[in-house]
C-alpha cells in the first residue's frame, strides 16, 4: 500500500540504514542522523507531548533553528496526531520587540496549544507567549514530562502542517495543508527525479525549515527516497554563500533549490579563493523559485560557475506558492532555461504578449507538474487564450484545505478546486510567464511581506499625509531582483525642510520597523495616489502607473472638470467591467 | 561608551573590517554608530554582521544579549564579554 500520510512515510523511511539527514555547521563539520534514530527521538517527543496533554488536532508551534531538534519536534507532533506550525526564530541583532509582537500574533492566530522552542529562543519568548497564552505553555524538548508514546491514527484528510504565507502583524495568513496535499506534492517532486544506474539523486538545502521550499520541497520528499539530505542553516548561507556550493560539491549532490536572491548573492559575494577544489558537475537541477526571477541573475550565475562544472540546463525556473503546498510549474529538466522578449507597450497597456526583439525580457517558469493545471483568466474568471495577460489560477492535488479557521478568506481564493494565485501572467507555448501581481504583497528575498506594515512605518512622519502611502515591490528590467518602493503623498503645508528630510526619514523608519531597505522613495503631490470609490488605496494600480511614468498629480478642479468627474463616476461601473484589469491612465 | 582598553580598540577594528568587507559600507565605523539608523543595515545585513563577527572572534552571541545590541559599542561589549567568558 502506498504511503498516505507523512507518518506512514516516516515509519518506512530508512530501509537503507545509511540514509537520513546530515547537518553541516559553519565550520563544515558534518553530523549524520539516520532515519531510525530520527524516528526514535520523534516517538519519545510524541510520548512527552501526550504526557503534557497535547491531543490530536492541537496546533503545536515549533520555533527552532535548522538542526535535529526541529525534526524531533516536527515528527513528534505529527505522531501525536497534532499539527505542527513552524515559525521562524528571531532574526539576528535587534528588533526583538517587533519579532515578539509578530510571533505573539501568529501564535494567537493559530490558537497554538503549546510552543516548542529551542532553548536559546524559549528564553526570549516571554512576551509573545504571554500575549497568546497557549494552554500548555512554552517548552523546550528537555522540559517536557516523561511519557509513553501512543501514536495517533491519522488519515490523509487530517491537517499535517500550517505554514504562514506571509509572517506579518497586519494580516497573518496561516495556510492549512492536509497529509494528502503534502504527499501529493512530495510525490510529484520525487517523480521528477527517478534514480537510475548512473545517477542516484541526493539533495543539499540551506533553506529555512519554516519555509515551504525547505520543508515540503526538501525535507519531506527525502523520506520517500533511500538517500541522505544535507542541511545547512540559512544564516550560515547568507553570511557565507560559498558554504552552499562547497557542500554541494563535497557531497556530489544532484538537487538543490533556492530563490533568485540566493543565486545573485553567490555571484556577488563568493570569492574565487572560497571555491578552491569546488566541482559542481554533479548538480542536476537547481530549482529557482519563491520570488521573481531576474534573467540577468540566471546568466551571471551560469557564467560565473560554469568554470566550476555547472552545466547548462541545471538552472530550472519554477513557480508555486504556499497555498499550493509548493510547486505548480517546473521548467523542462535538463533544458537550458528559457526567456522571452515581449513588446513593452502592448504588454503594459493591453496585456498582450507580442514577441519583440528588444522588448521586456521575462523568464519562463515552466509548465504544470503532472496532475496540475493552469488557467489564465480575466477578472470575471473567463479563460483567456495564450499570449493574453490575466490572473493565474491553478488546480492540482496539493492545494491547501484553506486558510486556517478563515472560511471567508479561503472562499476568496479557492473556488471549485481552483486556486486564485493572485499573480498575473500569460502562457506561451504552454509555458507560464509572470508579469506582475494582482494581490497586495511585497516579495523580497523569497519572503512575503505585507505592504501595510511598511506603510504603517511612515504613518506619522512629519510632512506626509496620513494614510497616503503605498509600498510595492517589482522586478525592474535588468534588475537583480525585486526592489522595494514607497510612494507617499506629502502634506500640502509641508515645509521645504521637511520635504528634503523625508526620503531619508522614510528609509530609516521602514528599516527600523520592518528590517527592509527601501530602494526607491517617491514623494507625490496630495491626491496623486489612485484610490477606489470608497477611498481605499489601489496598490497595484499605483505601481502600474509609476512604471508607465503616469503617476501624476490630479489636475486642478475647475467647474468643467467637476462636471466631467461626475459623468465619469456614472460611467465607472460600465468601464470597470471592461477595463478593470488594465484600466487606462486618466488625464 | 568610551572605548578605553586595547581589547576594545582591536574588537572595534575587527568589526569595522567586517562591516567594510561584507556590508558595502565605505564610511568610518565608530562606537556610537547605530546599526540600523547609521550603518543602514537591513535584516539580512544584520544577520551577516552577527555571523561574520562570530566567525571572526570565534564566539557565539546569545539571542538575549543580541536583543540589547543597538550600536557598534553594544556589539563590542557583547563580543568582549564572550571573549572574557
Amino acid at each position: 500500500m502506498p504511503a498516505e500520510t507523512i507518518n506512514d512515510l516516516l515509519a518506512r523511511a530508512g530501509r537503507d540504514p545509511r540514509a537520513g539527514l546530515r547537518f553541516v555547521d559553519r565550520d563544515e563539520r558534518a553530523f549524520h542522523l539516520g532515519w531510525a534514530e530520527i524516528r526514535e527521538r520523534a516517538l519519545a517527543a510524541c510520548g512527552q507531548l501526550q504526557a503534557l496533554g497535547a491531543a490530536p488536532g492541537d496546533r503545536v508551534a515549533l520555533i527552532f533553528p535548522t538542526g535535529p531538534d526541529f525534526f524531533t519536534a516536527f515528527f513528534g507532533t505529527l505522531l501525536a496526531g497534532a499539527i505542527p506550525v513552524p515559525l521562524y526564530p528571531p532574526l539576528r541583532l535587534g528588533r526583538l520587540g517587533e519579532y515578539l509582537r509578530r510571533t505573539g500574533r501568529m501564535l494567537a492566530r493559530v490558537g497554538a496549544a503549546v510552543v516548542l522552542a529551542d532553548r536559546r529562543v524559549a528564553r526570549l519568548l516571554g512576551e509573545s507567549v504571554a500575549e497568546a497564552r497557549p494552554p500548555l505553555g512554552c517548552r523546550t524538548l528537555d522540559e517536557l514530562p516523561a511519557g509513553r508514546a501512543h501514536p495517533a491514527a491519522v488519515t490523509p484528510a487530517d491537517l499535517a502542517l500550517v505554514q504562514f504565507s506571509s509572517g506579518t502583524t497586519v494580516d497573518p495568513k496561516p495556510v492549512a495543508l492536509s497529509h494528502r496535499a503534502i504527499l501529493a506534492q512530495a510525490t510529484a517532486l520525487n517523480n521528477l527525479w527517478p534514480d537510475s544506474a548512473e545517477r542516484k539523486h541526493t539533495g543539499v538545502s540551506w533553506l529555512p525549515l519554516y519555509h515551504d521550499m525547505g520543508l515540503i520541497g526538501c525535507a519531506l520528499p527525502v523520506l520517500a527516497r533511500d538517500t541522505t539530505l544535507t542541511l545547512l542553516a540559512p544564516e550560515h548561507f547568507v553570511a557565507r554563500p560559498a558554504l552552499w556550493l562547497r557542500t554541494l560539491s563535497r557531497y556530489r549532490a544532484t538537487l538543490s533549490p533556492a530563490p533568485n536572491f540566493a543565486y545573485a548573492l553567490c555571484v556577488s559575494r563568493i570569492a574565487e579563493s572560497d571555491l578552491a577544489g569546488v566541482d559542481l558537475s554533479s548538480w542536476f537541477t537547481a530549482m529557482n523559485g519563491a520570488e521573481a526571477i531576474a534573467p540577468s541573475v540566471l546568466r551571471a550565475f551560469e557564467e560565473r560557475f560554469s568554470p566550476y562544472g555547472l552545466k547548462r540546463g541545471v538552472l530550472t525556473p519554477v513557480y508555486g506558492l504556499s497555498e499550493a503546498a509548493l510547486a505548480i510549474t517546473f521548467s523542462d529538466l535538463g533544458r537550458p532555461y528559457r526567456t522571452g522578449r515581449f513588446d513593452r507597450e502592448r504588454l503594459a497597456r493591453q496585456g498582450v504578449a507580442v514577441p519583440a526583439e528588444t522588448g521586456r525580457e521575462i523568464v519562463a517558469v515552466g509548465r504544470p507538474l503532472p496532475g496540475f493545471a493552469l488557467r489564465i483568466a480575466d477578472p470575471f474568471g473567463r479563460p483567456l487564450p495564450e499570449g493574453q495577460v490575466g490572473r493565474v489560477w491553478a488546480s492540482g492535488p496539493s492545494l491547501m484545505d484553506g486558510y486556517l479557521d478563515d472560511p471567508q478568506a479561503t472562499g476568496r481564493v479557492l473556488q471549485n478546486g481552483w486556486l486564485d494565485t493572485g499573480d498575473l501572467g500569460f502562457l506561451d507555448s504552454g509555458e507560464l510567464f509572470l508579469t506582475g501581481r494582482a494581490k497586495d504583497v511585497v516579495i523580497l528575498r523569497g519572503r512575503n511581506h505585507s505592504p501595510e506594515e511598511i506603510e504603517r512605518a511612515v504613518e506619522t512622519l512629519p510632512g506626509l499625509r496620513p494614510g497616503s502611502a503605498v509600498a510595492a515591490s517589482w522586478l525592474p528590467e535588468e534588475g537583480q531582483g525585486e526592489v522595494l518602493g514607497l510612494f507617499a503623498e506629502r502634506r500640502r503645508e509641508a515645509s521645504a525642510g521637511e520635504l528634503a528630510a523625508l526620503p531619508e526619514a522614510c528609509r530609516t523608519a521602514v528599516l527600523g520597523a520592518t528590517g527592509l531597505a527601501l530602494d526607491e522613495v517617491v514623494l507625490l503631490a496630495p491626491g496623486t495616489l489612485p484610490r477606489t470609490s470608497s477611498g481605499k488605496l489601489r496598490r497595484g494600480e499605483t505601481l502600474r502607473l509609476h512604471l508607465a511614468g503616469a503617476l501624476l498629480p490630479p489636475p486642478p478642479a475647475t467647474p468643467l472638470r467637476l462636471v466631467r468627474a461626475v459623468a465619469r463616476s456614472q460611467l465607472a461601473y460600465a468601464r470597470s467591467r471592461i477595463e478593470r484589469l488594465w484600466g487606462r491612465a486618466d488625464g | 561608551m568610551p572605548i578605553a582598553s586595547q581589547d576594545e580598540a582591536s574588537i572595534l577594528s575587527g568589526i569595522a573590517e567586517v562591516v567594510r568587507e561584507h556590508l558595502d559600507w565605505r564610511g568610518p565605523v565608530t562606537p556610537e554608530m547605530r546599526l540600523v539608523e547609521d550603518l543602514n543595515l537591513d535584516s539580512i545585513r544584520l544577520l551577516t554582521l552577527a555571523v561574520e563577527v562570530e566567525n571572526r572572534f570565534r564566539v557565539l552571541l546569545d539571542e538575549e544579549d543580541e536583543a540589547r545590541i543597538e550600536t557598534v559599542a553594544d556589539l563590542i561589549r557583547a563580543v568582549e564579554a564572550k571573549l572574557a567568558g
